[in-house]
């Protein structure tokens, strides 16, 4: 056999980014864990729904605003989850090695799983709106309440907003820690634990008081479903706390992603 | 052709790897021998990209692994067949395999026809598998992408004997067709079942390479006396200058065997065996090439 049998084809196209991010796309849905938590996210959306249409009294909360809103707060929990899931699983299952023999270049591949969680997540979003007409719907239909159709097209951007920085902050925590239960458990922490934290600090310490707005991430998310609109500090203080919270993790979580040995 | 150069890696103090150099070529099937801990999956793991060299290279048909576009479809790659969801069905960790390097559905049924793992053991779930189905999911994963060089750490391992023959039968074709191979294991009689060429490795540094009948041949002579000429054997040799150890009921020396039945010849000693050193040789080599890097030893205690 002569050696140009075995020569490396250098020329070869390499994997389009596109293919690349289905696969990961693959990924969320073909083991049960990654499955049945869409799933069952999905259900417990659902379930919401039909409390809201049934259960409370006429007229109070059936509107589609009002469904989509009580949606989101539902599944706004939960979004997180589905990329800590996709990303802590190339560690806890071991399969990185695998994945970084098919793509070495990690870069590529922490951004087909960030696509891929964006497109599940904006699938989660888009099905949790056609329950929520659903259920304006059944309101209107079986209960014969006057209901709103209105959907507040700055709503549906705050929503979206919402969810794209809940999506990179279960990233940044999934890539920082590499392990999906003290991921799950971190974002938890985030979410309940650090605001009672930090205004409990601030009730003792004048100054950290005038601080905590601008790093309280839980609190300052809040305005972004406010009828009323956020003004322009809120916004500011949307950002200070995301940079701090969401963006400190994701960057040392994309840095450890493109340097920890695969073992 | 894969080239390592100069290898080294060290882990804080110790040294996993230690100046390792080493050459496989097309058309043979590489072994890569040595005990636990000896370095070769931290050698392999750096050929493939995955961990980080001190100092030194590695390089596939000259090419770092990092540079090859769509490398599964040139170099296979299996370093632990454990690494996988345990979740995911056997047929679907090739098709996730399949879908990466962009090849048609076809191929991931033409590889579990390979391996032989049936329609319905392909269905079940990687955590329901044994070490040996796992391992031959791991080589049809290594193979999808019809690559002309394999990778594969302890593929042997959790086979049973008729397993190990399979993939003996199975790299031998392969390396025929032009193909390279580097396998690693820890056990001397899976690689001299499967390999041509040996690199014995132990404590991170390459203790003896060459192929399997050099080896064997380094182990030298096995001589047996007709039972009243024993001594006069023993002190003919030792006058011709040949050391010798005694082994079963005769005497092992790395003397030629030529040398042996001259000396024998010369004091008139009747011989019942005079030949090559067997397989067992090999194994003396193993471990005395590794006796002294290798953990179990009984004066070593706890080091701080």
């Amino acid at each position: 056999m002569t050696q140009s049998a075995v020569t490396i084809d250098t020329q070869r196209p390499g994997i389009p980014f596109t293919r690349l991010s289905f696969v990961e796309l693959r990924k969320s849905f073909d083991t049960r864990a990654g499955r049945w938590f869409t799933i069952s996210i999905l259900i417990l959306a659902f379930a919401a729904m039909l409390i809201q249409t049934f259960l409370v009294p006429a007229g109070a909360a059936q509107d589609l605003n009002d469904m989509a809103l009580v949606q989101n707060s539902l599944l706004g929990i939960f979004v997180p989850i589905i990329p800590i899931l996709l990303v802590t699983q190339e560690w806890g299952q071991r399969t990185a090695l695998v994945t970084f023999s098919l793509e070495p270049r990690r870069g590529r591949v922490v951004l087909a799983k960030l696509v891929a969680s964006a497109l599940v997540v904006l699938g989660v979003l888009i099905v949790s709106v056609v329950i929520a007409v659903l259920g304006t719907a059944l309101a209107g239909g079986l209960r014969g309440i006057e209901v709103d159709w209105n959907l507040s097209a700055q709503m549906l951007r705050n929503i979206f907003i919402g969810n794209a920085i809940a999506t990179l902050l279960g990233f940044g925590i999934a890539l920082l820690l590499m392990n999906s239960p003290a991921a799950i458990v971190t974002y938890f922490v985030y979410m309940f634990v650090v605001p009672t934290v930090l205004n409990v600090a601030g009730a003792f310490l004048d100054w950290f008081k005038d601080i905590v707005p601008w790093i309280d991430f839980a609190s300052a998310q809040e305005p972004l479903l406010d009828s009323g609109g956020m003004s322009g500090e809120e916004w500011a203080q949307l950002v200070t706390s995301s940079l701090l919270w969401v963006g400190v993790p994701l960057a040392f979580g994309i840095w450890r992603w493109l340097r920890t040995e695969v073992k | 052709m894969i080239t390592v150069e100069n290898l080294t890696k060290t882990y804080g103090q110790y040294r996993a790897v230690d100046d390792v150099s080493f050459v496989c070529r097309p058309g043979q099937v590489t072994g890569f021998l040595g005990p636990n801990g000896a370095g070769k999956s931290t050698t392999m793991r750096i050929i493939a990209g995955l961990t980080p060299a001190d100092s030194g290279s590695t390089t596939i048909g000259g090419v770092r692994y990092h540079d090859i576009p769509n490398p599964g479809t040139q170099v296979g790659v299996l370093l632990d067949a454990s690494a996988q969801h345990g979740g995911r069905t056997g047929r679907e960790v090739l098709t996730v395999g399949a879908r990466t390097m962009g090849l048609p559905a076809s191929r991931v049924d033409e590889m579990l026809e390979l391996v032989s793992l049936s329609a319905s053991e392909s269905k079940r779930r990687l955590r329901d598998y044994s070490l040996g189905m796992r391992q031959r999911l791991g080589i049809a994963h290594a193979l999808l992408g019809d690559p002309k060089i394999l990778i594969l750490d302890e593929p042997a391992n959790g086979l049973d004997p008729a397993g190990i023959h399979w993939m003996r039968t199975l790299l031998r074709t392969y390396a025929d067709r032009g193909g390279t191979v580097l396998l690693s294991s820890h056990l001397l009689h899976e690689v001299e079942i499967i390999a041509d060429e040996l690199i014995v490795i132990g404590r991170g540094r390459i203790v003896a390479e060459g192929t399997k009948e050099e080896l064997l041949h380094a182990a030298g002579t096995y001589v047996k006396a007709v039972p009243e000429h024993t001594e006069q054997l023993r002190s003919a040799l030792d006058a011709a200058g040949i050391a010798v150890v005694v082994r079963e009921d005769g005497l092992q020396t790395e003397a030629s065997a030529d040398e042996v039945g001259r000396a024998a010849a010369a004091a008139q000693v009747a011989l019942a065996e005079l030949r090559r050193a067997d397989g067992a040789g090999l194994e003396d080599m193993f471990l005395s090439l590794t006796s002294d890097t290798q953990r179990e030893q009984p004066t070593t205690g706890v080091q701080s």
